[in-house]
């Protein structure tokens, strides 16, 4: 066996810290896929699009002049989504109080068990 | 009689060990970077750009309260041709110049006032669907006005769901 040569260990243990160091980059870019899936998988599961949709057909509809139009559009947007989109719609549309600047008060509620939107807009 | 000469290259040869098992592992780990599951990735892209075409196509070109959109007016007079040139110039235009090849199947979803039911039928397509493919599902909600609705909508105001499936071809 070749007799213990305590030369160098500077050497080895620089040569241990770049190993080491690579290492932990390597864990990083290991981990760097499962962000990108988990961040995906995020924004599909949000119902980002639904909402703004919802959002601008009740905006849309609340020109509507005629009371039974107004109601037959509501029953649409509410059974529709609930049947093609497992959410809970409604909204109402009432005449803003006088002196107002504006003419319509909107409600809208969302909510499809996992994520709830509300919201109370002057139109 | 214990020998402690060599520790330092037994706790090198160690180490030198482990670094080479971590290294597999982690070379192993990474290459894998697109499984079955990370088609996330690509459905996100696909649904957002299919919900925009959507979303602009049912955008009014004046802000007068009689505006309508181009989508509205191909549900109301059922424009199928129109819905196919626009949707797809729309999803398949690139900055290149080459043009992508997104394909779609669109179905209008509609409550029966007399059953109360919602009920569909199918709108457009650009390629029969055949199941096989790995499609994403966009919708967009579309106010129809006024009277002139063909059938089988009822002839009133009301509003529609179109639902559009979004594949790559």
């Amino acid at each position: 066996m070749a007799r213990l040569n305590d030369d160098a260990q500077w050497i080895v243990l620089m040569g241990f810290m770049v190993s080491f160091s690579l290492i932990f980059l390597g864990i990083v870019i290991n981990q760097s896929t499962v962000v990108g899936q988990t961040t995906a998988e995020g924004v599909l599961e949000f119902p980002k699009n639904d909402i703004l949709n919802v959002r601008s057909a009740v905006l849309q509809s609340s020109g509507i002049a005629i009371p039974a139009d107004f109601d037959n559009v509501k029953k649409d947007i509410s059974l529709i989504a609930m049947s093609r989109k497992n959410a809970v719609v409604s909204f109402g549309v009432t005449d803003a109080p006088p002196g107002s600047p504006y003419t319509k008060i909107i409600d809208i509620h969302f909510n499809n068990g996992v994520t709830v939107y509300n919201e109370t807009t002057n139109y | 009689m214990v020998n402690y000469e060599g520790q330092l290259y037994t706790i090198e040869g160690v180490a030198a060990g482990l670094i080479m098992l971590m290294t597999a592992f982690i070379v192993v780990g990474t290459t894998s970077v697109y499984t079955p599951g990370d088609t996330h990735i690509t459905d996100m892209q696909l649904e957002q750009m299919g919900s925009d075409a959507l979303h602009m196509m049912n955008t009014p070109n004046t802000s007068a309260a009689s505006a309508e959109s181009a989508l509205q007016s191909m549900i109301k007079n059922n424009e199928k041709d129109r819905f196919r040139e626009t949707f797809l110039s729309f999803c398949n235009t690139t900055a290149g110049g080459t043009t992508d090849t997104l394909q779609y199947s669109t179905d209008v979803y509609y409550r029966d006032t007399l059953t109360n039911s919602v009920n569909r039928y199918h709108f457009a397509e650009s390629r029969n669907l055949t199941g096989g493919e790995h499609a994403v599902r966009v919708t967009e909600w579309v106010n129809i006005n006024g009277a002139g609705v063909p059938p089988p909508l009822d002839n009133r105001i009301q509003a529609v769901l179109v639902e559009v499936l979004v594949w790559r071809d």
